[in-house]
């Protein structure tokens, strides 16, 4: 029957991208455990590697997929290249908050533990075992589920465009099919849709729920709202968790939570060494490396001609985009934190809608919408929106429940606790989502301002696309015909720098506001 | 039902379990704080004596029992019942003149008249001049004076405190604990009647008209302890001593 060979090769395809998902998730466990540590132990290091992943974090890093793409083809036989560079890719997107997860949860572990440790001579491997790993296990599990769908975003985008651009194509995946299915028909689309959900639905509860569990089974006395499974759901995790094996418990997380200061974003960032002469150094290198190419090759000027006007558009919808996104979340976010009972269900059912890569709806909104603005604006919402929320939710999450208390004892309602409490009490976590909601903007305008087909139908077509913007500049600096490597580079230089410039001179300086009240 | 006038805050045989929980962590409560009396809530720790204070605020609902606030049941927390809290529970993001603020927040002044209202009381207490501060700048002691000036800012009956000098040195405490026995025997002041949680037997026989003894989980009332005489206490003084045996005493019995 076509429909079951259909949905057998969904499921194959499935597979075969979660497979690389899963391979890259423990790659960036791994990274994220020795570099975490280490810039968490040794002061030097930290002064070094903070700075780098801030960075890192808020370049959009699949805006340079097609140049890792070419890297790893060039240099591994076809197969192994193409599937090497999207695993390559997937780690890039989750790695840098699970090694801030790492660093954070060390740093602020109290200092008696590392005192017994020392008093009972744990040697490196004993340390790592029996303190710093059980210690960060719960930032790890929490973060992992976050990268998890970030990295579902790069995945398929990775898979689609590696059809559209390569001789090479990955061969199995969710995204090669989405790729394909857009041209089958709204059944075979919609029954897409339906696996990737039950995959990653699965994945949430039978993969990141127990993990969650076990990680942070020895908090659970204190947990203010615990989430709690039930009826049938609770009965396929107990068997789960019984799968898997318990380990010493020698932690009381307890006191780790307790020590922590309540909006941990920020007091980390206040702690963390100035980043501003690396910043600047960087875009010193940078500015001199654009100075020289400029002047060595004239012709490059008719690229940066090309290139600002694009940038400029793709930032008004960017911006555009993300004052919605602030629409939207604050007052959802202050719905959940200070009305709902039901936080935590909602938010696990947000993590679940929040996997599926806008990527996938892609062809859906395309077909919908028509106008290729609108398709840009509802892709850069989809893909920025998340991050806010998770953002505000998890900086919030350590409040003390007595804050809750005083807005009943006191009465505070209305305007008065909008001013007073809501906002005041979402802001650091408002702007740590906004950087990265801005990144996850960037990252998204390759597919969001550009999408085509070209690949699956032999033919280019062209599903949707905006007059002008640095998405679609990028996308068709490679296409055949297009201007190339040249103008790639100068379009990616274009971003990073900006970029840059606005975490230096907009965001670090709301930072460093802040955390003057917060820090302290 | 009868309502002695003379009982400001009275519990009628209070129950509490947390829902989907068979665990009983409070057990058939009763007891009466009368116009003027302090009264203190003493403990094992974990015994249920926050909830309980909770459940007197109206922050938390009552499994069974009531708890009635001159004659009338509270089901919400009431401006004429104000709260103390052990962690003083500050907004860090509020500076402390608009944190004493947030007690006037049922108030329908003007804004320039709460101001006036805030400042006076930071006066009061010795924090003049740290108004514009953050709660982050101040010592746990003048943190914990904030804390107090926000509770009676909006003129309560009722103050009830949760241990509220257990995260101070004992110098700090012992110059609270003297504005606290100000406030109630001073007549200009609106606090009438004093319910402290602690588990503090000294500080609980030196400031308190009763003593409520409660039980380990669930808690019910093993004794009450009245307190005769008048404040300041002599810590020294057999009396004293003898209060404090018997509090001791009841502790231990299981």
């Amino acid at each position: 029957m076509d429909f079951l060979a259909l949905v057998l090769l969904l499921i194959l395809d499935a597979s075969a991208s979660w497979a690389r998902m899963f391979v890259a998730l423990g790659i960036s466990i791994l990274i994220s455990i020795v570099i975490g540590v280490y810039a968490a132990i040794s002061p030097r290091a930290e002064k070094l590697i903070l700075p780098v992943v801030d960075v890192l974090q808020t370049i959009p890093i699949l805006a340079f997929f097609p140049f890792a793409l070419y890297i790893f083809v060039v240099f591994l036989p076809g197969y192994i290249g193409i599937n090497a560079a999207v695993v390559f890719l997937i780690i890039t997107s989750m790695v840098w908050n699970i090694i801030l997860g790492v660093y954070e949860s060390i740093r602020t572990l109290p200092k008696e533990f590392l005192e017994v440790s020392d008093l009972y001579h744990f040697d490196r491997i004993e340390r790592l075992r029996k303190i710093y790993i059980p210690a960060a296990l719960p930032r790890i599990v929490e973060q992992s589920i976050l990268s998890w769908s970030i990295g579902l975003f790069y995945l398929v985008t990775s898979e689609i465009f590696s059809v559209g651009i390569s001789q090479d194509r990955v061969g199995y995946g969710i995204g090669v099919a989405f790729a394909s299915l857009a041209y089958q028909g709204a059944l075979p689309y919609l029954t897409g849709i339906v696996v990737f959900i039950c995959f990653v639905v699965a994945t949430r509860f039978l993969f990141f729920r127990p993990l969650e569990n076990y990680s942070t089974r020895y908090m659970r006395q204190q947990a203010k709202v615990q989430p709690t499974a039930q009826g049938y759901e609770r009965a396929v995790l107990n068997w789960v968790s019984r799968k898997i094996p318990k380990a010493p418990v020698i932690l009381s997380a307890n006191r780790i939570v307790r020590g922590r200061k309540h909006v941990s974003h920020i007091s980390a960032s206040a702690d963390r060494p100035n980043l501003r002469p690396l910043y600047y150094a960087l875009l010193a290198i940078v500015a001199v490396a654009v100075l020289y190419l400029f002047a060595s090759n004239p012709s490059l000027l008719g690229y940066e001609a090309e290139v600002l006007p694009a940038l400029a558009a793709s930032f008004a919808r960017v911006w555009f985009a993300f004052l919605f996104m602030i629409l939207i979340s604050v007052p959802v976010c202050v719905y959940l934190i200070f009305s709902s009972k039901q936080g935590s269900k909602y938010m696990l059912l947000f993590q679940v809608i929040a996997s599926i890569p806008a990527t996938i709806l892609l062809p859906a909104i395309a077909v919908t919408l028509k106008s290729g603005e609108l398709v840009a604006f509802v892709v850069f919402l989809l893909s920025g929106v998340w991050y806010i929320i998770f953002s505000i939710m998890a900086s919030t999450r350590t409040l003390p429940s007595s804050i809750f208390e005083v807005q009943k004892i006191f009465g505070v309602k209305g305007r008065n606790a909008w001013k007073n409490i809501y906002i005041k009490a979402i802001i650091p976590g408002l702007i740590t989502g906004a950087i990265t909601g801005i990144a996850a903007e960037w990252n998204a305008s390759i597919v969001a301002e550009y999408f085509t087909t070209s690949g699956v139908t032999g033919t280019t077509n062209v599903v949707s696309s905006v007059g002008i913007g640095i998405g679609k500049l990028l996308d068709l600096s490679l296409a055949p015909g297009g201007q190339g490597l040249g103008l790639m580079i100068i379009a990616l230089l274009n971003l990073v720098v900006m970029i840059l410039l606005i975490n230096t001179f907009v965001w670090k300086r709301f930072y460093r506001q802040i955390s003057k009240v917060y820090g302290g | 039902m009868e309502v002695d006038p003379m009982n400001i805050i009275s519990l009628e045989k209070v129950s509490f379990r947390f829902e989907n929980s068979k665990l009983e962590i409070i057990d058939n409560v009763s007891f009466e704080a009368k116009k003027g009396e302090f009264v203190s809530i003493i403990g094992p720790s974990g015994c249920g004596k926050s909830t309980l204070l909770r459940i007197i605020a109206g922050l938390i609902t009552p499994s069974s029992g009531r708890v009635f606030f001159g004659g009338r049941e509270i089901i919400e927390p009431n401006r004429k019942l104000s709260f103390v809290f052990q962690d003083f529970a500050l907004l860090p993001w509020l500076t402390n003149i608009e944190n004493v603020k947030i007690g006037l927040s049922r108030s329908d002044a003007s804004d320039e008249a709460k101001d006036k209202k805030a400042s006076e009381l930071l006066e009061r207490f010795g924090l003049g001049g740290f108004e514009e501060y953050y709660p982050n700048a101040l010592s746990g002691g003048m943190k914990q004076r904030v804390g107090i000036a926000r509770a009676i800012a909006s003129d309560p009956e009722v103050l009830l405190m949760d241990e509220p000098f257990s995260s101070l040195d004992e110098l700090t405490a012992t110059s609270l604990r003297s504005d606290i026995i100000y406030m109630l025997e001073n007549k200009n002041i609106s606090v009438n009647s004093v319910v402290m949680v602690t588990h503090n037997v000294e500080e609980a026989v030196e400031l308190s008209d009763k003593v409520i003894v409660l039980s380990d989980k669930p808690s019910h009332v093993k004794s009450i302890l009245k307190i005769r005489g008048g404040r300041p206490r002599d810590k020294r003084s057999k009396q004293f001593a003898e209060y404090m045996d018997e509090i001791y005493a009841v502790l231990a019995k299981d």
